[in-house]
């Protein structure tokens, strides 16, 4: 699939690429007209985005809009859930990833995800992030594998606190350093695309601060797409928001716009809290 | 029935007093809202009526027969035994003299007057309960026909005793209950005290049974060491009990035996339960899930002497084909080591795999989305990240499998044979500690002797082991919990 075609095809996000940079900036993830059923429920109707690679993507919305869903869609998550259909198509690097000859498990070595509790093994440290260097083959010997380990901490802002302790627990850490040590491990696997699903909801302000910051630092080198419930926090690391009500994509722009002055009245609504 | 009708009578009180507790609180509160549901009141009097009642009543039934039987073995004294018999026998004749008695009565055989007025020397007494249908031995001497009747009239105060005490303290219960219902009285809280302690009460019977089960094995224990040296009994490496005397009762052989078949039965259980129970919650859909678990556990449910029959007459003769004469060569007999143990395998399976998938589960899914999410299949997650958060657990339940393999007796009876011998081959007949407490202590041997005395010894031995076994599983298990908490 042509990239470029797409977005011209479609309307909605005419204005908006022609007068920014974001033309410049290459197109990571295509999405076009996406439903996702649990079951009877429909719980994302007819979701259309672009998401631009080396930005941060927030998508936002009131509980159960579905933004959570769909970011699982992105690296077939849903798969785990027996009564989750997916339709409709979505591309990374124009690949279709619902393509039947795609490998989910192969997918999500490429698309890492951030949970929203933070969910370190019960393992060392050394051991959580080595977890996905070692089953996808990423080091030949020993030493690769030290050094794809502290590359990746380094990456999770987390290896001057832990390097003289890489062999206790993971669990052992505290809440922020947990998060932190999940990011460590999923940049590891050396991912394009880093989805994190409400990453800073179980931290206290200090911790999400300093995950937010490692945030803005990740998208020199990926795509993330973050799902949050803080509008401040959409504000503060994004440079694109989505609005999601009701399983629709209602508006997807500049967050600055998006921000400001938005299109639908919805997402005005949602935005000075009146629905939510 | 007195204690029948004393008991219902009781339960009638209570039940009047917890209506009464809510009309009460109703009329009392005069428009205000009570401090407590109006249940709450009724409640309260019912269980101040009820529970020191019914305490009093299960005390007094217990210790009643007590106290009239050691005061009527006083009055007989040593002078009422005949020449080989002893204080038990008499005393038993002595109860039956008076059941006896009691129940010509109750026949209307004899009048009341005429069973207290019965004299051993002019009325054949021992026709006279045939007809009631009590069997005596002998002829009914005066001495015990006299003891009988202090029986008779102990009983009968005593029973008059407790119906009017455990009345009494009904009604005055219910009494106390009733006073102090009032809109102001705390009734909730004195429910949920109440209700506390009664819980309080359960657990502490459940502890106490342990405590007593102990005790009495110890009493035994004590007694058969006073008789045999501690060191033979640890220390030699024979078994070979004779009722004639000069047996030799090492431990060695039976405790070899037991943790060999139980060795074997971890052996088929452990994989194959643990592979079961992960099949089930990882792989099984809903609907396999559905039927499977259940079938699984109808295994559990199998009483183990259907095992013992199972080892007998299927696995036995099937093994026996195959490593017996006609094969291997290996096998004398259908009962060995490996029947027992194959048998007892299956028989662990599902106490394994439910508890092996209890704690799978456990294992908290955030845990599998995050092996997902980073390109980890099925399997490697299994491997690598729940069964390792498992294993703790796993061991727990592992350990509380050979808790039950080691005191396994039914299948050991029927499927590993009798003989006491140390040796490595598996096809050998083996048996374990439990099998030899059943055989020492059925038959007619002289309780005193040290051959049946030896089962004390030996079922104090098993319960150590079985004892310190489940602590430590239960450790392990408990210090695997906090790890998610």
């Amino acid at each position: 699939m042509d990239a470029t075609n797409i977005k011209r095809d479609d309307p909605m996000y005419d204005a908006p690429l022609r007068k920014t940079e974001l033309d410049v900036q290459q197109n990571k993830i295509a999405a076009r007209d996406v439903q996702v059923y649990y079951g009877d429920t429909h719980a994302i109707k007819d979701v259309s985005v672009d998401i631009l690679d080396k930005t941060v993507t927030a998508f936002i919305g009131p509980s159960g809009c579905g933004k959570s869903t769909f970011l699982r869609t992105l690296n077939r998550m849903n798969d785990t859930i027996d009564i989750c259909r997916v339709e409709g198509q979505i591309s990374i690097d124009g690949d279709d990833i619902y393509d039947k000859r795609v490998d989910p498990v192969q997918l999500r070595a490429k698309v890492g995800m951030v949970f929203q509790k933070p969910n370190p093994f019960p393992k060392s440290i050394y051991d959580n992030v080595a977890y996905g260097p070692r089953i996808h083959g990423l080091a030949r010997n020993k030493a690769e594998l030290d050094e794809i380990v502290e590359k990746a901490l380094r990456r999770g802002a987390i290896w001057n606190e832990v390097k003289d302790r890489l062999h206790a627990p993971g669990t052992g850490l505290s809440g922020g350093q947990q998060q932190r040590l999940c990011i460590a491990r999923a940049v590891a696997t050396e991912p394009e695309v880093l989805l994190m699903d409400e990453p800073c909801s179980a931290l206290d302000p200090i911790a999400t601060a300093q995950v937010e910051e490692l945030i803005d630092e990740l998208r020199q080198d990926y795509s993330v797409v973050i799902v949050t419930h803080s509008m401040q926090q959409a504000a503060r690391v994004s440079q694109k928001t989505a609005f999601f009500h009701l399983g629709n994509l209602v508006e997807y722009g500049e967050t600055s716009q998006i921000f400001t002055n938005p299109v639908d009245p919805r997402t005005e609504s949602y935005i000075t809290g009146r629905i939510g | 029935m007195p204690v029948t009708w004393l008991f219902l009578i009781v339960l009638a009180i209570a039940l009047a007093g917890y209506f009464a507790g809510r009309a009460r609180v109703a009329s009392a509160s005069g428009g205000d809202r009570p401090h407590s549901l109006p249940n709450y009141y009724g409640w309260n009097v019912a269980l101040k009526a009820l529970v020191p009642a019914l305490l009093v009543l299960a005390v007094w039934l217990v210790a009643q027969p007590f106290v009239v039987s050691t005061t009527v073995s006083a009055q007989l004294g040593e002078g009422a035994v005949p020449e080989g018999s002893t204080i038990g026998l008499v005393m038993s004749d002595v109860r039956r003299v008076a059941d006896g008695l009691d129940a010509a009565v109750e026949q209307g055989l004899m009048s009341a007057s005429e069973a207290s007025g019965l004299d051993a020397a002019t009325s054949n007494v021992r026709d006279r309960l045939a007809e009631a249908g009590a069997a005596i031995g002998g002829s009914v001497s005066p001495e015990v026909l006299a003891a009988a009747q202090t029986w008779r009239a102990m009983t009968a105060t005593g029973t008059l005793m407790m119906t009017a005490v455990v009345l009494a303290l009904a009604i005055g219960g219910a009494a106390w209950g009733w006073l102090q219902t009032s809109a102001e009285f705390r009734a909730r809280n004195s429910v949920e005290g109440a209700i506390r302690i009664i819980l309080l009460g359960a657990a502490c019977i459940a502890i106490l049974t342990t405590l007593g089960i102990v005790l009495s094995l110890i009493g035994n224990t004590i007694q058969f060491f006073r008789i045999y040296p501690a060191s033979e009994f640890f220390g030699s490496l024979t078994w070979s009990p004779s009722f004639g005397g000069g047996s030799q009762l090492g431990i060695w052989p039976l405790l070899w035996g037991t943790l060999y078949i139980s060795f074997i039965a971890l052996l088929v259980a452990v994989p194959i339960g643990l592979f079961a129970a992960v099949y089930l919650s990882e792989y099984a859909g809903p609907k396999m899930r559905a039927w499977a678990k259940p079938l699984l556990e109808v295994l559990a449910g199998i009483p183990t002497i259907v095992y013992g029959l199972f080892a007998l007459l299927t696995v036995g003769p099937l093994l026996l084909s195959v490593f017996g004469r006609d094969g291997l060569g290996w096998m004398q007999a259908g009962t060995a080591v490996m029947t027992a143990g194959l048998v007892m395998g299956i028989m662990l399976i599902p106490f394994v795999s439910s508890l092996s998938d209890d704690i799978i589960n456990a294992v908290p899914q955030s845990l599998r989305d995050g092996s997902y999410g980073l390109g980890a299949t099925k399997s490697e997650t299994i491997k690598q990240v729940i069964l390792p958060a498992a294993l703790p657990g796993i061991v727990g339940a592992v350990l509380l499998a050979a808790s039950r393999a080691i005191g396994e007796t039914m299948i050991v009876v029927l499927g590993a044979g009798a003989a006491a011998r140390l040796s490595l081959n598996p096809f050998d007949a083996m048996t374990t500690v439990t099998a030899k407490i059943v055989s020492q202590l059925t038959g007619d041997a002289d309780f005193a002797s040290p051959e049946a005395l030896v089962a004390f010894a030996l079922g104090m031995t098993l319960f150590v082991m079985t004892l310190g076994l489940n602590v430590f599983a239960l450790y392990i298990v408990r210090k695997y919990r906090e790890q998610y908490d």
